[in-house]
């Protein structure tokens, strides 16, 4: 081994500063510590997004919580508080027993009580039935009468804290409906507020007969005053089979009786009497059509039924469009039940219910004919009450003994189905993709599906590129191809100003200036647009047939002298045109006045059978296409401003035209590089928000008519967030969204990326 | 019609008339073989101005028929200002004017009655460094012919092959003419470009530098093909390889600081340089 030879100490002039080796060192980590840093920032919005959105495709989870024994008695139907904390079990004879369910064993603990209307002694109950929703009992007796009590539930809050729900009965005297001291067999009641119905099936000599009553609360000063008769109706003749089960709605203008072999009689009622509207048989597909149950969803438009071999199906009212009349249609089908059901309950907050039939429970959820919760329980089931919090579900047994089930579902509507499927709401005839997230009513079906609002973006976007893109491409390549270099040096920076524009201005603009006058004057737009492109043509092509003395008066380069006021006069020509050709073209009858008029806005619909709206997707696209005309524009041009003047030479020095130089050689050569900016304008279009709110109407429609608004995701969020619950299923529906909205970005760019890089290794330039 | 053509002869000068007239200036040159045009172009007290700096001087100068004329000088006396101002590729630059004149066949390329797309038709053009399109052999080649509307098939695969040819290039690619121009070597490229520059058969080919950035291999084999075309074309090379200068040219112009210090066959401005500035230049000791 050669001996290490001394170590020579190093000369001041090639020392390195240590500062300069500390600072260099340290900006090395803190540019790689940004980077990732970004990295970890987008990962971390991309997961707490999707942590968002993540329990809206979690199931119910129901789990048992307690259980309470029920002193024995023969039981008919059974209700719950909100809180299903003091559930009652209805008696034989009309008693209610009341079961206290909480602090069983504590000293506040009420045990069970009993309470009754006040004609119970007095009567002897043939028939009772209770409406969970509008909590009231209807009564009827054996010798013709009926009562309506309502058992109102109403938390107090003592003093030692907690809170503690006490019941009342209300009921309205006993009154008569059809035949005086015959057996009611069947009662059904509707009560609108305005208008009240009662429907009764009684026994009369071995035959059933079916009456009405209508009824009238008149108000008096001292609150209200007492139900009265005011109208009855004998409608045994609708009768042409043993009837099993009667129902009015709550909006009460309407009777379905179901008979015994299947068959369900739709009668409407107007106000002053009923007629026949339809007759159906739920079941008539299957070997045996009879009906086990049928009871209301939330809303009474829909009524759940069983076939007593388990077939389960809705059926929903709608008006049928080609008999124009509100008629019952077969709108949803679930998986079959053992048998037909023996208990339901009916959800309060949404259209979910809870069906089965012995052992078997099943929790299922009307819009979606989806099941949330199905299981093989451990004891027979008798009666069951969905908690009206649609928190709870109460069962009770054939051994009297209630069991009390947690329920935690707290977005029950949410699932694939509804977010991306079709879906025949309530009230539609079809099945369709609808959002509409809140209504005027309680009972409101939810319509949360994102197709519109996808298919809104694409419109925008399409509308917008539609008129971007041929603008925003051909100024470029002119800017960088034909223009003079010292007119291009103040040409680039005025757009990129246009770029700095605020959305918000541009969508006032469009709303209140812009969106009015397009709409007055359609044609005049079309025609003014036609008019600039056809005078480019047609300059261009008389140029180049000038004679070249003509030609020589302008420099090249300075063309657009000579084509700026003829494009200018072709514009006007073209927008002073537009009511002529409106009176030419798009006379259309007036419906108001009856008068021949020439307007385009009525002319459009009743010729295409498609909407015009004011605020359009047309005057959208002018003003979103007017965003992103800056952004495309810059990046254009300075993609084929970079193309290596080798190739332009190359081309113009083997005869080529400055046009085949720019389209054969410039244009491919750019390519990657005019992709991306399209694609960084596709991204800007598909995420603008504030143009598309204010200047489109923010309707979620489903078409491209460029006559009608739309409602884009990105918009769609801005609206709605602020009336969304925090954590609710709208809220996280507006997440949903948002991860829509980044993925369908997500994916147009990472498509772009690929196709760009392999333009870019196709288009490269040798160095 | 007639009359006013007849008034207006310089019309005789348009692409047409230019296309017209090859066949003969051909017949020409198949009858008598040794006889040629000197005064092919002809530059005329032509002076040359980028703004406000003069580039060229009251340049006079003309070069004959089917010679290879060599522009020698240093760097910046504008001996590829003068190439290119030929074809008029310097008219894309801004604020360029010039004095005199430019005559090909006793026609001048100012003549605001000829396209400018005409004259570049006419000449042919290498540059510098190879600049082949970015796309196949085959669609670099037939570019010119494309961009005149001429498309068929049949005509477009014999200026392949006999443009290929004539470049000396149809043997090592005519495997492989689909493939990307870039997946040639470097003095394949410029052999391309040469290729592609001669496909519309022009009359005068400029080359400026076409050496420059080649090894000896690949120069040797554009000298020996420099020495081929000369047969059919005016060839106009500019160069700084004193070497080069004096194996591919008939004839040979010194320029220094846009003046014309000397022109004369290659073999005297080598040889017996008439002025001492030449002198010092081709024997290395300036430039």
């Amino acid at each position: 081994m050669p001996p290490t030879p001394p170590k020579k100490p190093i000369p001041e002039r090639f020392v390195v500063a240590p500062a300069t080796l500390w600072f260099d060192r340290f900006m090395n980590h803190f540019i790689k510590v940004g980077g990732l840093a970004i990295i970890v920032a987008v990962f971390l919005i991309f997961f707490f997004i999707l942590l968002q959105i993540f329990p809206l495709f979690r199931g119910a989870r129901v789990e048992p919580a307690a259980t309470v024994s029920i002193p024995p008695g023969d039981y008919r139907t059974m209700g719950t508080d909100e809180w299903s904390e003091l559930p009652f079990f209805l008696e034989q004879d009309g008693t209610l027993r009341f079961v206290d369910t909480v602090d069983i064993g504590g000293p506040h603990h009420r045990g069970s009580f009993v309470k009754a209307p006040s004609f119970i002694d007095e009567v002897e109950i043939a028939y009772a039935r209770y409406n969970e929703y509008q909590a009231f009992l209807l009564y009827g007796t054996t010798d013709g009468r009926f009562s309506i009590v309502n058992v109102d539930y109403q938390p107090t809050f003592p003093a030692r804290g907690g809170r503690q729900v006490v019941v009342s009965l209300r009921e309205t005297p006993l009154l008569n409906v059809g035949r005086q001291g015959m057996t009611v067999e069947r009662l059904a009641y509707g009560d609108s507020g305005t208008r009240k119905i009662l429907a009764a099936i009684q026994r009369v000599n071995g035959r059933s007969e079916l009456h009405a009553v209508s009824l009238a609360q008149r108000r008096t000063l001292l609150g209200p005053g007492e139900l009265t008769v005011d109208g009855r109706y004998d409608l045994t003749e609708f009768l042409d089979g043993e009837p099993r089960h009667i129902m009015i709605p709550s909006d009460a203008d309407a009777l379905l009786i179901a008979f015994a072999d299947g068959r369900v009689r739709f009668l409407h009622f107007d106000g002053r009497g009923f007629s026949e509207r339809q007759v159906f048989t739920p079941f008539a597909d299957r070997p045996d059509p009879r009906i086990a149950s049928m009871n209301f969803l939330l809303g009474d438009v829909s009524v759940v039924m069983t076939a007593h071999d388990g077939a389960n199906r809705i059926y929903s009212i709608f008006r049928d469009p080609t008999l124009d009349m509100r008629i019952w249609g077969h709108t949803k089908t679930f998986p079959d039940l053992p048998a037909g059901a023996t208990f339901y309950s009916v959800g309060m907050r949404n259209k979910a219910f809870l069906i089965g039939s012995d052992r078997r429970a099943s929790l299922r959820y009307g819009t979606t004919e989806a099941i949330r919760w199905e299981d093989e329980l451990p004891f027979d089931v008798q009666f069951a009450a969905l908690g009206p919090r649609y928190n709870r579900i109460l069962f009770l047994d054939t051994d009297h003994t209630l069991h009390a089930y947690d329920l935690r579902d707290p977005h029950p509507q949410a699932g694939w189905k509804t977010y991306f499927g079709r879906i025949q709401y309530e009230g539609q005839a079809t099945a369709e993709f609808s959002w509409q997230s809140t209504g005027g009513r309680d009972d409101f079906e939810r319509k949360l599906s994102l197709v519109p609002l996808i298919i809104g973006t694409l419109k925008g976007t399409f509308y917008a590129m539609v008129f971007a893109l041929p603008i925003a491409l051909l100024a470029a390549l002119y800017t960088s191809q034909f223009l003079r270099p010292d007119i291009k040096r103040f040409v680039k920076p005025t757009m990129e100003i246009m770029a700095s524009l605020p959305s918000v201005v541009l969508g006032f603009l469009a709303a209140l200036w812009l969106a009015p006058i397009v709409s007055n004057a359609v044609p005049s737009v079309i025609l003014a647009v036609i008019g600039v492109t056809a005078a480019a043509y047609g300059f261009g092509y008389a140029w180049g047939n000038l004679p070249q003395r003509i030609r020589l008066c302008l420099k090249p380069g300075y063309e657009f002298l000579a084509f700026a006021p003829i494009m200018c006069l072709a514009a006007y020509a073209g927008w002073s045109l537009g009511p002529v050709v409106e009176r030419a073209f798009f006379v259309v009858t007036d419906p108001n006045t009856g008068l021949q008029v020439p307007d385009f806005r009525l002319w459009y619909p009743t010729v295409t059978g498609l909407s015009f709206e004011q605020r359009n997707a047309f005057v959208v696209g002018f003003v979103m296409g007017f965003a992103v005309i800056p952004i495309i524009f810059t990046i254009t041009e300075d993609a084929l401003s970079n193309v290596p003047d080798a190739f332009r030479s190359g081309s113009l020095a083997l005869g080529a035209s400055r046009w085949q130089t720019a389209i054969n050689i410039v244009l491919p050569t750019a390519s990657a590089g005019i992709f991306s900016a399209i694609m960084i304008g596709l991204g800007r279009a598909v995420g603008e928000t504030m143009i598309v709110v204010m200047a489109t109407g923010n309707t979620p429609v489903t078409d491209f008519n460029p006559f009608t608004g739309m409602r884009t995701l990105s918009a769609n969020i801005a609206v709605e967030l602020p009336e969304a619950p925090y954590l609710g299923t709208l809220y996280r529906t507006l997440f949903l969204g948002a991860m829509v909205l980044f993925l369908m970005t997500f994916m147009v760019n990472t498509a772009a990326e690929i196709l760009r890089q392999h333009l870019r290794e196709k288009y490269k330039a040798v160095e | 019609m007639m009359t006013m053509e007849n008034e207006t002869p310089t019309h005789a000068a348009s692409l047409k008339d230019v296309q017209q007239r090859r066949p003969e200036v051909a017949r020409q040159n198949a009858v008598a073989k040794d006889a040629f045009n000197p005064n092919h172009i002809e530059v005329k007290d032509y002076s040359f101005f980028y703004g406000p700096n003069q580039v060229l001087f009251d340049l006079n100068m003309a070069f004959p028929e089917r010679h290879v004329t060599a522009l020698i000088g240093p760097s910046g006396c504008g001996k590829s200002t003068l190439l290119r101002n030929i074809n008029r590729m310097n008219d894309l630059i801004d604020g360029i004017s010039h004095k005199g004149d430019v005559l090909i066949e006793g026609q001048s390329i100012y003549d605001p009655f000829l396209e400018v797309i005409s004259l570049r038709k006419r000449i042919g053009m290498v540059f510098q460094k190879s600049n082949p399109f970015p796309k196949s052999i085959y669609e670099n080649i037939v570019y010119s012919l494309r961009v005149a509307g001429r498309n068929r098939k049949s005509e477009l695969d014999e200026t392949v092959e006999t443009s290929l040819k004539a470049a000396a290039l149809w043997d090592e690619v005519k495997d492989r003419l689909q493939e990307s121009a870039f997946s040639l070597s470097g003095g394949q490229m410029q052999r391309l470009c040469i290729a592609r520059a001669i496909a519309n058969r022009p009359e005068i080919l400029l080359m400026d530098e076409p050496c420059s950035a080649l090894d000896p291999i690949a120069t040797g084999k554009i000298e020996d093909l420099i020495h081929d075309l000369k047969k059919d074309y005016t060839i106009i090379i500019v160069t700084h390889n004193m070497q080069q200068a004096a194996r591919v040219s008939d004839k040979t112009a010194f320029l220094y600081m846009g003046q014309l210090i000397e022109y004369d066959d290659t073999e005297k401005i080598f040889m017996k340089p008439s002025e001492p500035q030449t002198e010092a230049y081709v024997s290395g000791r300036f430039g």
